[in-house]
C-alpha cells in the first residue's frame, strides 16, 4: 500500500533526527555537522547520542560544508545541516567546488526551506535554492513531500555515494504514505493518483495541494494524475514523457520560485522530447513576507501557492492541449 | 612542499590511499605547477607529463583536482583535495583531521598539512575555520601560511593588512611558529615541534619572497602571473642554480664560546655552520668532536656542515649520525673506496648529505667517479689543513675548475665547497672556478665586525653571480634585455662590474 489511509500529521524534521539515530546505530561512519540550528534540525538527537561524531561549528556555513567535504575525504558519511537560507543559500560556491566537483560523499540536509518558514520573513524564506543545487554537475536534488518520505529518502541518499541535497519544509504536515511504503528511488517519481485528462507534477509540501486540486478537478469531470517527483535531479524523465503522452497536459507545483525549480526540470524533459501545454504553479519571482503560524495558509494562498490555484492551471493547461 | 614530501609527512606513492598516510591539502591551489612538480619528483605520475600542464585534456588541470575513479581523466593519484576558489581547504583540512581523531587508535598516526596563501586569508572562510580548529583542539593539523606578502593586485598590506599574523592566529587558540619559509631546516625544526604540540592546531608563518632565487623578480607584484621571457629562461636558470651559501667556521677567530659564536653568526643570516672536526692524528691540530657537536646541536636550526679531518672516519662516523649533523664530509685521504661507500650509505640511510674532501697536494681518487650521484658536497681544500687562519693557495683553482668541470659531466650535481683562506678579496675567484659554498673562518670571526664581514662576503658572491650571469646572457644575444630586466639590482654592481657606461645607457 502506497498511501496512508488515516489522516496525521507529522514532522519531516523529527523524522530526518531519528531515522540519523539509527543510521549512526548501524555505521560508525555517519557523522553530522551542524551550525548553531541542531535543536531545530533535529540533529541534536544524533549528537547527544554520539557525541563525537557530532560537531557544531557555530554560524559559519562556508566552514560547515567544507568540514563536510574533509569528513567524507576521510571516509565517513557526512550530513551537513541547518537552514535552507545559509545552506545552499550562503555557500554555493563551497559546495560546487569542494564538494560536487570531486563528488564527495556529503549529504546536505536542510530545513526551513520555502515560504513556510513564517515570521522570519523573507530573508530566510529560501526559494531558489532547487534551481541553484539543479545546475551543480554530481549533485541530486530530493524533496521529499512527507515525513514517511522522509524517513526512507534520507536511508536512501546515505546508502548511494555521492553529494546529495535534501530539502524540508519547517510545518508539520499532512502525512501522505503509508507508512511501509518502499517506494522511494532516485530518479523515479511515485504516482499517487491515475488519472488521464491532465498530470500534475508536485514536490514537498505541495504534493497534499496536488492530491486536493485532482479531488476538486474530479468532481468537475477532469480525471488528473498525480505525481510526487521527490527526485527532480535526477528527474525521472521517462514518467515526465509518460504522462505527456498519455494525458496531454502537465500542471507542475512547488513551494519555490517558478524559474529553475521542478517547474523548469519538467519543462526542459517535454521541450525537448514530447512538447505538451506545461503551466507552472509556485512563487511567481518575487520575495515573500513574514507570517504568523496561524497565518500560513493564508500567506500561502496570497502567493498563489493552493490546490485551487493548481486547480486553475491543470485547467488552463489542458485548455491549450492542441490534442 | 618538498620538506613535507621528502622529510615530513607519511606517504606512499605506490599506494597513495594507504590508511596511515599523512594528508596535504594545498589551499591555494593556484600554486598548482609547484604542487605538481613536487609530486611528480615523489614518484605519484611521471615528470614528462608536466608539460602537458593546463593543456587541454591534460590530467594536470589549471586547479589540482581530487583524484578518484571518477576524476582520474583530470587527475593524478596523490591529490587529496579539488582546490581553486580560495579559503576553503582549511575547512576541509578540519574535516579529515576530525576524522582521523574519531578513528581514535589511529588519531597520533595521521597528520593534516594544509597550505594556506596570505592573499587567501582575506576570506572570512580562513577565520571560520581558524575558531573551529581552536575549538576542536585539533592537534593533528599543522597549518602553513606562505607569507609572501604579495598578492594580485599588490603587497598584501596595502590591498588588505593580515598583520600582526602572528597574534591573530595566536589568539584564535592557535600555537604559532615563523620560519624562513626558504630555509628548509627551520621548517623542519619547526614541523618536528609542530608534532609535539599537544590540544592544539599549529600554524607555521613562513615568511617567504615571491620570486626568490631570482633577484630581479624578488618580492616584486609584476611577476605574481606572469611568465619570464622565453629568450632569458637560460640565465635564469643559471641564477636558480647559482645559489652561494656561507658556512663560518667557528674554530676561527678568538677563543670563546662555540654557542655564542654560532648566535652571532645566525644573526647575520649566514646559510650554515662549518664544524672543523680535528683529531691530532690526520691533521696535527685538535679541536672538537662528536660529544661537542651534540651539545651545540639545540642552539640553532642552522645546518651543521661537519668536516671530519680525522683518522678512520668510518669507526666512528656513527656518533657524527647521532649528533645530528646534516653534511658530514670525510677525507678521499682517509678511507678506501669501499669504505667511502659504507659510509655514504649509511649517512643517505640517515638521512644525512654525504660529501668528501681532498687536500691541496691530492688528486680526485679514481673510484669517486663510481659515487658521484649520490654525493652532495665535495670540498675542495684551499689550505693545508689542521689550523685556522691560513692564506688561499691560488694553485688549487685550476683543480677546482677541472673537478667541477668533470665531475657535473659525470653526473655531479652537488655543491663544490672552497675551504681555506676565503674572504673578500678570494671569494670570487674559487667562485669562478665553480665553488658555491664558501667556508669562512678568520674572514668572519677575525675583524671584530661580524655584521660587516658576512655583508661584504655576500656582496663578492652577488658581484661574481651578476658577472657570471651577464656573460651567460650575452653569450645568448640577450644582454642589453637582460640589462634593462636587470636595471635596478645592478646599479650597486656596475661599478666593480665595469658596466657603469653601458647601464646608463640603459632606459
Amino acid at each position: 500500500m502506497l498511501l496512508s489511509s488515516e489522516k496525521k500529521t507529522a514532522d519531516m524534521r523529527s523524522a530526518y533526527g531519528d531515522t540519523l539515530v539509527e543510521l549512526g546505530r548501524d555505521d560508525p561512519r555517519i557523522v553530522c555537522v551542524g551550525g548553531d540550528t541542531t535543536d531545530s534540525l533535529k540533529t541534536k538527537k544524533f549528537g547527544d547520542k554520539y557525541p563525537d561524531r557530532m560537531f557544531n561549528v557555530g554560524i559559519a556555513e562556508a566552514n560547515l560544508v567544507s568540514v563536510a567535504a574533509g569528513l567524507s575525504i576521510a571516509g565517513k558519511i557526512a550530513f551537513a545541516s541547518t537552514y535552507a537560507a545559509f545552506i545552499p543559500g550562503r555557500c554555493v560556491d563551497q559546495i560546487r567546488n569542494a564538494i560536487c566537483y570531486p563528488s564527495l560523499n556529503v549529504k546536505l540536509v536542510v530545513s526551513h526551506a520555502g515560504l513556510t518558514v513564517g515570521p522570519d520573513g523573507a530573508s530566510h524564506q529560501q526559494i531558489e535554492d532547487i534551481a541553484s543545487m539543479r545546475t551543480i554537475p554530481n549533485m541530486r536534488v530530493i524533496v521529499p513531500a512527507d515525513a514517511v518520505a522522509v524517513k526512507h529518502l534520507i536511508r536512501t541518499i546515505a546508502r548511494t555515494p555521492g553529494p546529495f541535497y535534501l530539502r524540508l519544509a519547517r510545518p508539520s504536515s499532512e502525512v501522505i504514505y503509508a507508512d511501509n511504503a518502499q517506494s522511494f528511488l532516485i530518479g523515479r517519481g511515485n504516482v499517487l493518483e491515475e488519472g488521464s485528462d491532465a498530470t500534475i507534477i508536485a514536490c514537498g509540501l505541495m504534493v497534499v495541494r496536488a492530491i486536493e486540486a485532482a479531488m476538486e478537478l474530479k468532481r468537475k469531470g477532469v480525471s488528473c494524475r498525480v505525481v510526487d517527483m521527490f527526485s527532480i535531479k535526477p528527474i525521472d524523465s521517462e514518467l515526465v514523457v509518460k504522462c505527456a503522452k498519455e494525458t496531454g497536459a502537465i500542471a507542475t507545483a512547488e513551494e519555490h520560485n517558478i524559474l529553475g525549480g521542478l517547474g523548469g526540470a519538467v519543462s526542459e524533459v517535454t521541450a525537448e522530447t514530447y512538447p505538451v501545454p506545461v503551466k507552472r504553479v509556485g512563487v511567481r519571482d518575487t520575495f515573500g513576507e513574514s507570517a504568523r503560524d496561524e497565518e500560513i495558509d493564508t500567506l500561502l494562498e496570497m502567493y498563489g501557492l493552493t490546490a485551487t490555484e493548481i486547480a486553475k492551471a491543470v485547467l488552463e493547461a489542458r485548455s491549450r492541449n492542441r490534442k | 612542499m618538498g620538506t613535507l614530501y621528502f622529510r615530513t609527512m607519511k606517504h606512499d606513492p605506490s599506494n597513495p590511499t594507504w590508511e596511515d598516510r599523512d594528508y596535504f591539502i594545498n589551499s591555494k591551489a593556484h600554486s598548482a605547477p609547484g604542487f605538481y612538480s613536487t609530486l611528480a619528483v615523489a614518484g605519484y605520475f611521471p615528470p614528462e607529463e608536466i608539460r602537458t600542464l593546463r593543456k587541454l585534456g591534460s590530467h594536470l588541470q589549471g586547479h589540482p583536482v581530487r583524484y578518484s575513479e571518477h576524476q582520474k581523466h583530470h587527475s593524478v593519484p596523490g591529490v587529496e583535495y579539488s582546490g581553486g576558489s580560495e579559503g576553503i581547504g582549511l575547512s576541509v583540512g578540519i574535516g579529515i583531521a576530525l576524522a582521523k581523531k574519531l578513528d581514535r587508535e589511529k588519531a597520533k598516526m595521521n597528520k593534516v598539512y594544509v597550505l594556506i596563501g596570505d592573499g587567501e586569508s582575506n576570506e572570512g572562510q580562513i577565520w571560520e575555520a581558524s575558531m573551529a580548529a581552536g575549538k576542536f583542539k585539533l592537534d593533528n593539523l599543522v597549518a602553513i601560511l606562505d607569507r609572501n606578502r604579495i598578492q594580485q593586485d599588490g603587497f598584501t598590506e596595502d590591498i588588505m593588512p593580515l598583520d600582526p599574523t602572528k597574534d591573530k592566529w595566536a589568539a584564535f587558540n592557535w600555537q604559532v611558529f615563523e620560519v624562513d619559509g626558504h630555509k628548509v631546516e627551520q621548517i623542519v625544526d619547526a614541523l618536528y615541534k609542530a608534532a609535539r604540540v599537544h590540544d592544539k592546531p599549529v600554524m607555521i608563518v613562513a615568511n617567504t619572497i615571491k620570486g626568490n632565487g631570482i633577484r630581479h623578480m624578488a618580492n616584486n607584484p609584476q611577476w605574481h602571473g606572469k611568465a619570464p621571457p622565453k629568450r632569458q629562461t637560460e640565465v635564469l636558470l643559471e641564477e636558480l642554480e647559482s645559489e652561494c651559501l656561507i658556512a663560518p667556521s667557528i674554530i676561527a677567530g678568538e677563543r670563546e664560546n662555540y654557542e655564542d659564536k654560532i648566535r652571532k653568526v645566525e644573526r647575520e643570516g649566514v646559510d650554515m655552520i662549518h664544524l672543523d672536526v680535528m683529531d691530532g692524528r690526520f691533521v696535527p691540530n685538535t679541536t672538537f668532536f662528536a660529544d661537542t657537536i651534540k651539545k651545540l646541536r639545540p642552539s640553532t636550526s642552522l645546518p651543521f656542515d661537519a668536516h671530519l679531518m680525522i683518522e678512520k672516519p668510518l669507526e666512528q662516523i656513527q656518533e657524527y649520525i647521532d649528533a645530528r649533523c646534516d653534511i658530514i664530509t670525510v677525507h678521499a685521504e682517509a678511507c678506501t673506496e669501499n669504505e667511502f661507500k659504507e659510509i655514504q650509505e649509511r649517512l643517505i640511510n640517515a638521512g644525512i648529505s654525504p660529501g668528501i674532501a681532498i687536500n691541496p697536494g691530492t688528486d680526485m681518487p679514481k673510484w669517486l667517479y663510481r659515487s658521484l650521484h649520490d654525493l652532495d658536497v665535495i670540498i675542495v681544500m684551499s689550505v693545508n689543513p689542521g689550523f685556522a687562519g691560513q692564506k688561499f693557495m691560488p694553485e688549487v683553482l685550476p683543480k677546482m675548475m677541472a673537478v667541477n668541470k668533470e665531475l657535473m659531466e659525470h653526473g655531479f650535481r652537488g655543491y663544490i665547497e672552497a675551504d681555506g683562506g676565503i674572504d673578500a678579496t678570494t671569494l670570487h675567484q674559487a667562485y669562478d672556478a665553480g665553488a658555491r659554498i664558501f667556508v669562512a673562518g678568520a674572514a668572519v670571526y677575525g675583524g671584530g665586525d661580524i655584521h660587516g664581514s658576512v655583508i661584504q662576503l655576500r656582496h663578492k658572491a652577488a658581484v661574481a653571480l651578476e658577472k657570471r650571469l651577464l656573460n651567460h646572457s650575452t653569450r645568448l644575444n640577450v644582454r642589453s634585455d637582460w640589462m634593462k630586466a636587470r636595471k635596478h639590482i645592478l646599479i650597486p654592481y656596475a661599478n666593480e662590474l665595469g658596466i657603469e657606461e653601458e647601464l646608463h645607457a640603459i632606459k
